[in-house]
């Protein structure tokens, strides 16, 4: 493959990659506040959370794009703070990729999370750990299958985003065009062969993050 | 030993979401040894030992151990449950099932110590070191409480909370694991607080016995005065009997067993006016 050919891969892979890394710190807590904390807008936060799986890319993209442009209140401070202009750029493919990641990361660790039982907790904490202490060393081990799919799935999710992407991050060459993009804009150049390749890389490593997800196996998955 | 009682505590508090809530009232005194708290289902034991250990939110009250205060609403203080050193041991399973039996015991003290003595010695102590690499789900329900057992006190707690702790154990292994701890808490003059509806069990075991009756406590003592003979009387519908040796036989009622004089214990509907050995124990767990 040529370097043309390797860079959408790679990026999509980064892109994934870092997305996870703000994704499942965030889902996990997410999660574990939803799990156990009873709070007076515990469903409105809940509803907020299952928006981005519910909404078209396109809707996610354009908020990304009013939070995150030149003109929105995020996108401001971040120019004139740090210099970081956010839009059409590879930090917003990230940005991207984790907020659709993020309903898939909550909703498949949270059921997982509750299953531990909260005694088990209890008993942890009367052995001398802080409550920090007890979610990582009990809750997040005990429920290590549901956090592991859920981190798979969030991956495989992050991968495959396309539209929420196309519409914040654009479709630059060498810049911003990961392979969802990539297939997208080479069917439409009619390069068929160079769709397909990266058909197949997708193909390939979401059913293998899938399949791996399922064997960890959270009640959501099994077949 | 200190001049201090063990406990000294007054628990005020409410829970449940939906009205009507359950409400428990409950003062306990303990200068050294093992307290008994006895009662029927549903009493408030269970609840009590929590708030204890600060697991449950107390309204108002106080719990001093050996003169230190770990709560007291009036001035406001409450010890957060991780720096009381207070070891609880609860009736279900809570064995940490990605630990194996040595990971378990050594799952509260600091990195340096959990591969010392220390684990080795309690493991020893309680009989398991035979277990140490096995994995909780390999364990009969004896294994796990004596796990549980040497987990709490690894980290040598100045209270030990048991609740129903043989709850899931046989007659013989009852007997056997009771006589141990009574005999480790005596050795360690370690203060502890028992759990049970078992009568036989609380006279066995217990210095004091204090008795729980809808979420208060009633009458504190030594055990064979609170629960002296010909107190209460058991009615209901006999399920089985069976004889446990020449004159005493044992009947299963649909949620009581009784043992007493066979003479009494037979099929039909069943009246024991509890005297000499006759006990009764109410056959479900506590809330």
């Amino acid at each position: 493959m040529t370097a043309d050919a390797v860079f959408p891969v790679v990026l999509s892979l980064r892109v994934a990659a870092l997305a996870l890394a703000i994704a499942a710190p965030a889902g996990l807590a997410l999660a574990l506040v939803q799990a156990r904390a009873r709070y007076r807008l515990r469903r409105a936060v809940d509803a907020l959370i299952l928006l981005p799986l519910v909404l078209p890319p396109s809707v996610i993209g354009f908020f990304l794009i009013l939070v995150f442009g030149r003109r929105g209140p995020l996108g401001m401070i971040l120019e004139r703070t740090v210099g970081l202009r956010v839009i059409f750029t590879p930090t917003a493919a990230v940005i991207a990729s984790a907020v659709v990641a993020l309903p898939l990361l909550v909703k498949t660790a949270q059921p997982a999370i509750e299953a531990v039982p909260a005694e088990l907790e209890a008993v942890a904490r009367t052995l001398g750990l802080s409550p920090l202490a007890v979610v990582l060393r009990v809750t997040l081990p005990a429920a290590w299958r549901g956090v592991l799919a859920a981190i798979a799935l969030g991956f495989a999710r992050a991968l495959g985003e396309f539209g929420a992407t196309l519409m914040f991050a654009g479709n630059l060459p060498g810049r911003t065009n990961t392979m969802p993009l990539e297939i997208f804009t080479a069917y439409q150049m009619g390069d068929d062969g160079r769709a397909a390749l990266y058909v197949g890389v997708l193909t390939l490593v979401s059913l293998g993050v899938v399949l791996a997800a399922s064997r960890l196996g959270p009640r959501l998955l099994a077949p | 030993m200190t001049a201090a009682p063990a406990l000294d505590a007054q628990l005020s508090f409410a829970v449940g979401d939906v009205a009507p809530r359950f409400h428990v009232d409950a003062r306990l005194a303990l200068d050294a040894g093992v307290l008994v708290l006895f009662g029927p289902s549903g009493a408030g034991k269970t609840l009590t030992l929590k708030a204890l250990a600060g697991l449950v939110e107390v309204d108002s009250g106080h719990v001093r151990t050996s003169g230190e205060t770990l709560m007291d609403t009036a001035r406001g203080l409450r010890v957060p449950v991780h720096r009381r050193r207070i070891g609880y041991v609860p009736q279900h399973q809570t064995l940490f099932p990605f630990l194996d039996v040595a990971g378990n015991v050594a799952f509260g003290l600091p990195r340096s110590l959990r591969r010392g003595p220390r684990v080795t010695g309690w493991l020893e102590e309680l009989g398991i070191a035979h277990l140490a690499s096995k994995r909780p789900e390999l364990l009969s329900g004896g294994e796990r409480q004596r796990v549980a057992l040497a987990r709490a006190l690894a980290v040598e707690p100045r209270l030990l909370l048991l609740d129903e702790p043989f709850a899931s154990i046989d007659e013989a292994g009852r007997r056997l694991l009771g006589a141990l701890v009574r005999e480790i808490v005596r050795r360690h003059d370690l203060p502890t607080l028992l759990v049970t509806h078992d009568a036989a069990e609380a006279e066995a075991l217990g210095d004091r016995l204090v008795r729980f009756e809808r979420g208060r406590t009633m009458e504190t003592g030594a055990p064979s005065d609170v629960l002296g003979p010909a107190r209460r009387t058991v009615r209901g519908t006999v399920v089985s009997v069976e004889r446990v040796d020449g004159g005493t036989a044992r009947a299963r009622l649909v949620d009581a067993e009784v043992v007493g004089p066979a003479e009494q214990v037979k099929e039909g509907p069943l009246e024991v006016h509890e005297q000499g050995s006759a006990r009764e124990r109410t056959g479900v767990d506590g809330a």
